[in-house]
């Protein structure tokens, strides 16, 4: 059991972590101006759906700081806050330390200080009252009239129709929650519940610590034994509870119930002779109009039916809560079929094992391979035919999709910038204003994994090291605010994450001392204004005065360069003195993918990366010179580049003339090597296998691929062969 | 040495030949038995990795079992086969000479392998094995021994790491 609620925990940590992604992006969204009712309300059902799980599991802070937040947007969804800057800074800030409580929760933190944050969002409420002068008009903007349907724009956003009442009353107290009234809470779990999770026993328990008792229980559908299944729900519990418990809160409860469950909420003043209710069902909405006596309090008992229900029920239960009302539902309209959902609603998603993904990419590849010994088996008309072809195409689809299953929006990778940034302005003391860009292009889910902490770096650096002060700006005559643009775009099968701040600029003679005092170079070195930039990426290079918390430490940059290169790819730094400095990281699209070169060595076909290829060449005699019994170099137009031959990397004998073989020049970080090969097969993205998945890393090799004829072909690791070759020969001939 | 042929048995092994030796393996382990398919060479492994093999989209490495346990390397005929195992969900393919069988075995019947034996055998390989006499363990008369494998000990990455 405890594993169980262990497992839907972990569950509920994810969507908290989605939430406080949307929940930030909304906000984020919002501070730059958008204060669309979507918006706010994508906001609000992100904060909305963390409190309902933590109240499920027991993060009560969680819960109570959520609450408070949800109350603050909830007034802000409904036009009764104006989302000003300052209540949206104030919403940022709450958002923090909601990230913070969440993290507290996981048990990754300690509780956070969050009574400056509740502080703040209290107040934001209270002058909301001031603003609107005490005006006892919580509720839908226009009184409705019987049977019309209010057509706030917030509703609209949510996709379904409100229940509309009379409010003839409308000028009554604001205060509907009468001490001597309770409420009775009908709760039949469906009878599926327990296959999906949701355990009746902790939503009672739940209800309990409202305040709620357990007035009866129905056992009547409970089978004999014989047809009893244990898996299933039966029982219908009935409870009563306090009046003075805000009915938004019961409803809560009631959150990740399971779709088809019996949910009755009524209310029962003490007066009333019987709690006479109508269940209304909420997914049809119809406006209801019911002749009541004066002496009832209106309710809308609710019967839910779809999983979507609760900001539904909410919304409706807000507006009876907040309005003393004279009955006068609209008749009952119950429709069988459920209100279709608006195109607005946000797309369903599942989430799938990365490993399952990985596995179907092999099945399919392989496919794809039987497809083309398949055809080839078959006589040149049987080829013909319209099926192979098809058969072809649409295998090559699935893979396409199945590829693209993989690839997510980098706006996952951007997503915890806004914060940083804003931890970042307050350590600092500087104004920073994000931007950003393409955060919408797809990337492979491996390289979004892995690009996090360059990122991080790269931001920290350009708002500790890129950016001035807001004296040093204004004194510069920039504006106050320094600007870090984060942008992302696809250019053919590769990815540039740029990171550009409007900031002072690389000082290079500062840099250029600072390498030679550190003696990653030497004094008399003369080095092109991107070579001095390029230091800044240096191991143990760092120019800040001081070990800032932020960075300053040295390994910032030189992370995000080796990282980058590990993933295959580079680092690029532009500076401009006075004007900023943008690093760019170019990124390849997919780890899975490789463009490669195909190349056969000692009969056996490899892969040569095509990005380190710089040219290939057929020696003339002569070309190639011997510099040891064991070593040789290739004149390149002046330049000795060193040749590795097969036998270096099989131990196979190659004797051959050179002279009879292609040399391809290849280059990575350390230098060029010449490698001989028999000939070039052909040019193609390769599927990478990684060898260390069953096996272990072998050195001068990274990965394999599987042909099109289902053979294995190895992957060549350029930066391996390179760094040897260099070993042998003298330095000044491999420069 | 009681014959015990009656014995139910609580686990399954498949036997193959290495040279004149009969091994065994979990059948847990095991994924499938392929045919002997040329694998392709990787450079710089030690001599018993033949290679690796493409195994319905998953590169696998190709093990000549009889060189890794230190006997003389199979000679490829037409009953070579390729044992497809799992270790520790890792695959690897073993070359054996020819698969005979599977058996179900008892637990308690599984001997421990003479420590002499043992060194004299397998310390080349750095392998922990155990041997048993399986089935009914009369091995005057009808009866063969089994070297049951530790796959666990066969295992590519530790074996490499001892040798790195």
């Amino acid at each position: 059991m405890s594993d169980e609620l262990d497992e839907i925990q972990a569950i509920f940590f994810e969507e908290c972590t989605e939430g406080l992604t949307t929940a930030e992006q909304g906000l984020s969204a919002m501070q730059a101006g958008d204060v669309s009712a979507e918006t706010i309300a994508g906001v609000f059902r992100a904060v909305h759906s963390i409190k309902g799980g933590a109240g499920a599991f027991g993060h009560a802070d969680l819960t109570a700081f959520a609450h408070k937040f949800e109350n603050v947007l909830d007034e802000v969804r409904a036009g009764k806050i104006a989302p000003t800057p300052g209540v949206v800074k104030v919403m940022l800030s709450s958002f923090d330390v909601l990230s913070d409580h969440v993290e507290t929760a996981k048990g990754l933190a300690p509780r956070p200080n969050d009574a400056a944050a509740l502080a703040a969002l209290e107040k934001v409420l209270a002058d909301k009252g001031a603003d609107e002068g005490g005006a006892a008009a919580p509720a839908a903007p226009v009184p409705a009239p019987v049977a019309v349907a209010p057509a706030a724009p917030a509703e609209d956003e949510f996709g379904f129709t409100p229940v509309a009442f009379a409010l003839d009353d409308f000028d009554a107290p604001a205060e509907p929650a009468a001490s001597n009234a309770s409420w009775t809470i009908r709760f039949k779990p469906s009878r599926a519940a327990l296959a999906n999770a949701s355990e009746p026993m902790l939503l009672i328990r739940e209800l309990e610590t409202l305040g709620a008792t357990i007035e009866s229980v129905d056992v009547s559908d409970v089978p004999p034994l014989r047809d009893l299944d244990p898996e299933d729900a039966y029982f219908t519990w009935v409870l009563s509870m306090p009046g003075d418990v805000p009915q938004n809160d019961i409803n809560d409860c009631f959150d990740f119930v399971a779709p088809d469950s019996l949910i009755e909420v009524t209310r029962n003043e003490v007066e009333a002779p019987a709690p006479a209710f109508i269940p209304v069902p909420v997914i049809e909405a119809a406006p209801a109009a019911e002749a009541a006596t004066e002496d009832l309090i209106p309710f809308v008992p609710v019967t839910a039916s779809i999983e979507d229900l609760t900001a539904q029920v909410q919304q409706v239960v807000a507006d009876l809560a907040a309005t003393p009302m004279t009955p006068a539902p609209a008749p009952v309209i119950p429709t069988e079929s459920a209100a279709p959902k608006p195109a607005s609603e946000a797309s369903q998603t599942i989430r799938v094992d990365l490993s399952k993904l990985d596995l179907l990419l092999n099945l399919v590849g392989e496919l794809v391979i039987r497809n083309s010994i398949l055809a080839d088996r078959l006589s040149p008309a049987d080829r013909q035919r319209v099926e192979l072809p098809e058969l072809a195409r649409l295998t090559r689809q699935i893979q396409d999709n199945v590829m693209s299953l993989r690839a997510q929006p980098i706006k996952q990778a951007f997503s915890r910038v806004p914060r940083m940034l804003r931890d970042l302005s307050v350590e600092t003391g500087k104004q920073i204003e994000l931007e950003t860009v393409g955060e919408t292009t797809e990337v492979d889910k491996g390289v979004i994994e892995k690009i996090g902490d360059p990122l991080t770096h790269m931001i920290r650096n350009a708002a500790d090291h890129g950016l001035e002060s807001t004296e040093e700006r204004i004194a510069a005559g920039k504006s106050p605010a320094g600007t870090i643009k984060l942008s992302a775009e696809q250019k053919g099968a590769r990815i540039f994450v740029r990171v550009q701040d409007n900031g002072r600029g690389i000082n290079r003679e500062r840099v250029k001392a600072k390498a030679i005092e550190k003696g990653i170079i030497s004094p008399d070195a003369v080095l092109s204004n991107e070579e001095i930039d390029q230091l800044i990426c240096a191991p143990g290079f760092s120019t800040a005065e001081t070990i800032s918390n932020i960075s300053g430490r040295g390994v910032g940059m030189d992370v995000v360069r080796s990282n980058v290169e590990a993933l295959g790819g580079r680092v690029e730094i532009h500076s401009v003195p006075g004007e900023g400095t943008t690093f760019t990281m170019i990124l390849p699209l997919t780890l899975a993918i490789l463009d490669g070169m195909i190349v056969r060595l000692a009969s056996q076909r490899f892969v040569l990366p095509l990005a380190h290829v710089l040219e290939t060449v057929q020696p003339e005699p002569g070309q190639v010179k011997r510099t040891s019994p064991d070593s040789e170099v290739i004149d390149m137009r002046g330049e000795y580049v060193p040749v590795k031959r097969t036998t270096e990397i099989f131990g196979l004998n190659d004797d051959r003339p050179v002279e009879d073989s292609l040399v391809v020049i290849v280059e990575s970080e350390h230098g060029k090597v010449g490698l001989v090969v028999d000939t070039i097969d052909d040019r193609r993205e390769v599927v990478i296998k990684s060898l260390d998945q069953n096996l272990h890393p072998i050195r001068g090799l990274g990965g394999a691929t599987i042909l099109g004829d289902g053979s294995i072909a190895l992957i060549l690791d350029i930066e391996a062969l390179v760094a040897s070759a260099n070993r042998y020969t003298p330095k000044g001939l491999a420069a | 040495m009681t014959t015990k042929t009656e014995t139910a048995s609580d686990c399954k092994i498949v036997t193959f030949t290495l040279g004149k030796q009969t091994f065994g393996i979990d059948m847990g382990a095991l994924i499938e038995i392929r045919e002997w398919d040329e694998p392709t060479p990787l450079p710089n492994v030690p001599t018993f990795i033949k290679g690796v093999s493409n195994l319905r989209g998953n590169v696998i490495p190709v093990v000549g079992l009889a060189e890794r346990l230190g006997w003389e390397p199979s000679a490829i005929h037409a009953r070579s086969c390729i044992l497809v195992v799992s270790i520790g969900g890792k695959q690897a393919g073993f070359l054996v000479d020819e698969v005979n069988d599977i058996v179900g075995i008892t637990r308690s019947e599984i001997q421990p392998a003479p420590e002499v034996e043992t060194i004299e055998s397998s310390v080349i390989d750095g392998l922990v094995r155990i041997s048993t006499r399986a089935k009914d363990g009369t091995r005057d008369e009808n009866g063969t021994m089994v070297l049951l494998l530790d796959l666990e000990a066969l295992s590519l990455t530790k074996h490499l790491d001892m040798a790195a």
